[in-house]
C-alpha cells in the first residue's frame, strides 16, 4: 500500500469552508466491487463524485486500522465493499472480513464515533446499479453528518 | 530572606491577582489524583497530596512539541513560548530536578531555546512535604522535604496559612508585587515551620548512593543486569514519570498539507530507542536497556555534570507495573 | 489462604527438583504495601520466597512469549526453557490464547492453577481508608483491616476493595491446569459486563466525550500494552515506520488511534484480567472499553477467550450465517 500519510492529495487537503464536499474513501475488492464500480462507469450511471477508490485484492485485505487511519487523515467517511458472501475469489476472505468489520463497527459506535461514518457493503461485478445506489446512499449519509472532526489530526 | 504569610482563605484572591499576568498552575483534585492543573480563583486547591503523578518537566520539556513547520518559504522554526507561568505546589524534589535539567538544556556550549524560554518565564513556588510517601528518598540524594533548590519561592503549609519565603530575585519581586494580600509571619508560625521540616526529614529510610558511579562502572558487564531486569516489562513508565529523564527524538511528519518536525520524549526501555536505520540494534536485551537507564542517572550524569540525576521522588517505584524498585536495584549492583 | 500458599510452594519445589521445569514464574513479596511482584524461581531453594495472597495481581503470562524467544545475541543452538506459571484462571486463559496463537509452545508450559478469591486493588484500599495504607489484613465477616501510615485502622468490606476485574470475573476457579492447587474460589460473577449497559445508554456525544476524557490522560508510556499478555506483537503497529501509522507524540488524535487500535486487536484475546488497567500510571479507565470488545465477541461469535485449546480464534474463522445486520444496503 502506498504511504498515504505522506502523499498529499485532494483527499487530505483542508476544507474549503464555503463549498464543503464530503470526501469518502472506498476500499473495493478487485474481483467484485471494483468491477461493479467499473460497470457503473461503463454503463454511464450517475452517482456522486465524492468517492476516492482504493483497489484491494479482497475485502479481507482491509486492515481495520486503515479505516481508523483514513478518518485520522481527514476523510469524512469510509466505505469497504467486497464480494457477496459465498462469492469470494479467495473462498472466505469476505467472511473473515465480515467478523472483523462487525466488531469494528460496533466498537466505533460504542466509542461515540458518529453513526454513518463507516460503511460496509457487498457489491458484485454485475451490480453496477447497486454500486451507484450505494455511493448515493453513503454520500448522502455522510453529507448529512458534515465534516468529520473526531479523529482528524490537524496541524495547529 | 523575605518572608510572608498568606491566609488560605485569601488563596482565591491570590490566584486572581497572579492570573492577571501569568497562568497559575496549582494542585487540583482530578480523576487521576491531585495534579498540577491550571487554577481559576474559584477552584479549591488540594493542599493534601503526596506528589503529582507527572513531574513538572512537562512544563519545560513537553512529552511532544512541534519545533518547526515547513511552509512555502522553507523550514521555519516554531518560536519559543513566551507564556508567563507560575507553578505553585511543586515538591522540593521536583524543583531540584529542574536544576539538573538546566545542566543539560542550558549548558555552556548548548542552549535549548524552547527549554530556556519556558524556564525563564516560569516562577516556581515549592510546597514543603509534611508527610513523605513510602517511596520517597530525597534525603539520600542531596534533597530534603523542605529543600529550596530550584525554587523561586519556598512555601510551607501551616494549616490555615501558607508561609512563603522568597529565594531568588524573581521570587523577591513576586512577593513584593503581591505583598498586599499577605502579612508578616508570626514567631509561632516560624516555629511551627521549623518543627514541621525537622519531622518530615526523619520519616524516610536511607538509600546508599555512596561510590555509586564507580560501582556501576565496574559492574557494566555484570550478569546482575539480566537478573534484575527479568521482571521489567519494557514500558516507559519510569522514564516518562522521572523528573530528570530527558532523552528525546526528532521526527518529521505530515499532517494534511503541512510538514512539521516534532520533538518527542523517548524512553531507553523501548527497543526502538536504539534501533538503527540498518535494522541493527545494539541493545538487544532488556537488561542492557535497563542498565543504560541506571548508568545514565547514577554514573554518566555524575561524570558529565557532577550530580546523580535522581531526586528521590519515588515515582518510578510507585508506578512500576512490575514493582521494580530503584532502591533495591542500586543495592543489587555488585560491590 | 496460607494452606494454598504452602501447597503452591510445594508444587513449585517438586517441579524444579524433579527437573520437569527450568523456571517457576510466581510471586514474591514486593517492596511496597499491598504489593506482591513477579518472581523468577530457577531452583528449588528459591521457592521459599514464593507467596500467595490477596495482592498477587500481575498477569504473569505477559512474560511468557519473551522467555521462548531465542535472544538476539545468542549464536548457535539454543534450547527453549520449560516454565511453570503460578496462574489465576484469568492468567491461565491468557496462556491458552498465547498457545493457540503459537506464541508459546504447549509442551514447555506447566500451568499451576490457583484457586482465586479475587485480588485487592490497592487504589481502592487507599480510598476506603482515606489515607496511605501500609497493611491490609483479613478480618472476620468478610472484612479487611487497613492500617494507615498515620497509625490509624480502618475496616472495610473485602468486596469493596477488590479489583473490578475480580468483581466481574466469570471464571475464578481453576480449570484444566496441569497442577491444580485445591482451595476455595469466589463464585462466578452474575454480570461480567457490569458498567457497559449504563455507558451504552448514553448518547453518542456523551460516550465520545467520556472516551476522549479518559484517553486524553494518556502519556503513551505503553505500560498497558507491555503489561498485557496478549499484546505480543514484536513490533506494535504504533511503532511501525514503513509506513508510519501515527505521530510519535501525545497529540490526542494519535493517542486515540493507538488505543482504538490496541483495544481492537484484543478482540478474541482479552480475558479481562485488567493488567492494562493496573499498569496505567494515569488511572485511565481502560476497562470500560476493553469490556466492550469482549462482550461483542461473545455475543456475535459465542467466543470467550482462553476457555479451550481447540476453539479457533474468532477473527481467524467464520460461520456462513454470521451476523451481518451492520451491512449497508442501498
Amino acid at each position: 500500500m502506498a504511504d498515504i500519510s505522506t502523499t498529499p492529495d485532494a483527499a487530505v487537503a483542508p476544507d474549503a469552508p464555503s463549498a464543503w464536499e464530503p470526501r469518502i474513501v472506498a476500499f473495493l475488492c478487485n474481483w467484485c466491487s471494483y468491477a461493479g464500480a467499473d460497470l457503473a462507469g461503463v454503463s454511464r450511471l450517475q452517482y456522486p463524485t465524492n468517492v476516492r477508490v482504493i483497489r484491494v485484492p479482497c475485502s479481507g485485505r482491509v486492515n481495520p486500522l486503515y479505516i481508523v487511519k483514513a478518518l485520522q487523515l481527514g476523510v469524512d467517511g469510509v466505505l469497504v465493499s467486497g464480494c457477496h458472501p459465498g462469492d469470494c475469489h479467495y473462498i472466505s476472505g469476505n467472511l473473515v472480513a465480515r467478523r472483523k468489520f462487525a466488531v469494528l463497527k460496533s466498537f466505533l459506535h460504542y466509542l461515540g464515533i458518529e453513526e454513518g461514518r463507516v460503511h460496509f457493503s457487498w457489491v458484485s461485478a454485475s451490480e453496477g446499479n447497486r454500486f451507484a445506489d450505494l455511493i448515493q446512499k453513503v454520500s448522502d449519509d455522510i453529507r448529512r453528518l458534515g465534516p468529520a472532526r473526531q479523529l482528524r489530526k490537524e496541524a495547529k | 530572606m523575605p518572608q510572608a504569610s498568606l491566609r488560605k482563605e485569601h488563596f482565591g484572591k491570590f490566584v486572581a491577582a497572579v492570573s492577571k499576568g501569568r497562568k497559575f498552575f496549582g494542585p487540583l483534585e482530578c480523576s487521576d489524583g491531585v495534579q498540577l492543573a491550571e487554577l481559576s480563583p474559584q477552584d479549591v486547591p488540594a493542599f493534601e497530596y503526596g506528589n503529582f503523578t507527572l513531574p513538572p518537566k512537562r512544563f519545560f520539556l513537553p512529552r511532544s512539541e512541534v519545533i518547526a513547520v515547513h511552509g512555502p518559504g522553507g523550514m521555519a522554526a516554531t518560536p519559543p513560548s513566551q507564556e508567563r507561568v507560575v507553578l505553585f505546589g511543586v515538591r522540593p524534589c521536583d524543583a531540584m530536578s529542574l536544576t539538573y535539567m538546566d545542566k543539560v538544556f542550558i549548558d555552556e556550549t548548548y542552549v535549548d531555546p524552547y527549554y530556556r524560554s519556558r524556564r525563564e518565564n516560569t516562577l516556581i513556588i515549592t510546597l514543603a512535604c509534611r508527610q513523605p510517601a513510602v517511596t520517597c528518598f530525597c534525603a539520600s540524594v542531596k534533597g530534603c522535604p523542605a529543600g529550596t533548590a530550584g525554587a523561586d519561592i519556598a512555601a510551607s503549609d501551616l494549616g490555615d496559612a501558607l508561609l512563603l519565603e522568597s529565594i531568588t530575585d524573581a521570587g523577591h519581586a513576586f512577593l513584593a508585587e503581591h505583598a498586599g494580600l499577605m502579612g508578616k509571619p508570626s514567631t509561632a508560625q516560624l516555629k511551627a515551620r521549623d518543627s514541621q521540616h525537622a519531622d518530615a526529614g526523619k520519616k524516610m529510610s536511607p538509600v546508599d548512593v555512596e561510590k555509586l558511579p564507580a560501582r556501576l562502572q565496574a559492574a557494566f558487564e555484570s550478569k546482575t543486569w539480566d537478573d534484575i531486569s527479568q521482571r521489567c516489562l519494557g514500558c516507559g513508565v519510569c522514564t516518562f514519570l522521572c523528573p530528570t529523564c530527558h532523552c528525546f527524538g526528532l521526527h518529521d511528519e505530515q499532517v494534511g498539507p503541512v510538514q512539521r518536525r516534532v520533538r518527542a520524549q523517548d524512553a531507553c526501555a523501548f527497543p526502538t530507542f536504539t534501533l538503527e536505520a540498518s535494522g541493527h540494534n545494539p541493545r538487544t536485551r532488556q537488561g542492557a536497556r535497563m542498565r543504560q537507564r541506571v548508568m545514565h542517572k547514577f554514573c554518566y550524569a555524575a561524570e558529565n555534570f557532577g550530580e546523580l540525576f535522581c531526586v528521590g521522588c519515588g515515582r518510578c517505584i510507585r508506578s512500576c507495573p512490575a514493582n521494580l524498585d530503584i532502591r533495591q536495584t542500586l543495592a543489587e549492583v555488585p560491590e | 489462604m496460607h494452606e494454598v500458599e504452602i501447597k503452591m510452594r510445594e508444587a513449585a519445589r517438586t517441579l524444579l527438583e524433579s527437573g520437569k521445569v527450568d523456571l517457576v514464574l510466581g510471586f514474591e513479596q514486593g517492596s511496597l504495601p499491598l504489593r506482591m511482584r513477579p518472581c523468577f524461581a530457577r531452583n528449588a531453594g528459591a521457592t521459599v520466597g514464593l507467596v500467595w495472597n490477596d495482592f498477587c495481581a500481575n498477569n504473569l503470562a505477559a512474560y511468557l512469549p519473551g522467555l521462548f524467544q531465542k535472544p538476539a545475541d545468542v549464536r548457535g543452538s539454543w534450547t527453549a526453557p520449560t516454565v511453570a506459571v503460578v496462574a489465576k484462571r484469568c492468567d491461565a486463559r491468557s496462556v491458552i490464547e498465547l498457545i493457540k496463537e503459537n506464541q508459546i509452545p504447549r509442551q514447555n508450559v506447566v500451568l499451576i492453577g490457583m484457586p482465586c478469591q479475587g485480588m485487592v486493588d490497592p487504589r481502592k484500599a487507599q480510598e476506603a481508608a482515606g489515607a496511605n495504607v501500609t497493611a491490609c489484613k483479613m478480618a472476620p465477616d468478610k472484612q479487611v483491616e487497613l492500617t494507615t501510615a498515620e497509625g490509624g485502622v480502618a475496616m472495610s468490606p473485602r468486596e469493596a476493595i477488590l479489583a473490578d476485574a475480580c468483581l466481574e470475573c466469570a471464571t475464578p476457579a481453576p480449570q484444566g491446569a496441569d497442577v491444580e492447587i485445591p482451595g476455595p474460589s469466589r463464585p462466578s460473577a452474575a454480570n461480567p459486563y457490569g458498567r457497559l449497559s449504563e455507558f451504552e445508554s448514553l448518547t453518542a456525544r456523551e460516550r465520545w466525550d467520556a472516551f476522549v476524557g479518559e484517553i486524553s490522560k494518556c502519556i503513551r508510556c505503553y505500560a498497558c500494552r507491555q503489561a498485557c499478555p496478549n499484546c505480543y506483537c514484536k513490533t506494535c503497529f504504533i511503532e511501525q515506520s514503513k509506513p508510519t501509522w501515527a505521530g510519535v507524540g501525545d497529540e490526542l488524535s494519535d493517542v486515540l488511534l493507538f488505543h482504538i487500535g490496541r483495544i481492537f486487536h484484543q478482540a478474541g484475546r482479552c480475558v479481562g484480567c485488567d493488567a492494562c488497567v493496573r499498569a496505567c500510571p494515569k488511572n485511565i479507565d481502560l476497562r470500560l472499553f476493553t469490556r466492550k470488545i469482549v462482550k461483542d465477541v461473545q455475543e456475535l461469535f459465542g467466543y470467550v477467550p482462553g476457555m479451550s485449546l481447540d476453539e479457533q480464534p474468532p477473527l481467524c474463522t467464520f460461520k456462513e450465517d454470521d451476523n451481518e445486520s451492520f451491512i449497508t444496503h442501498p
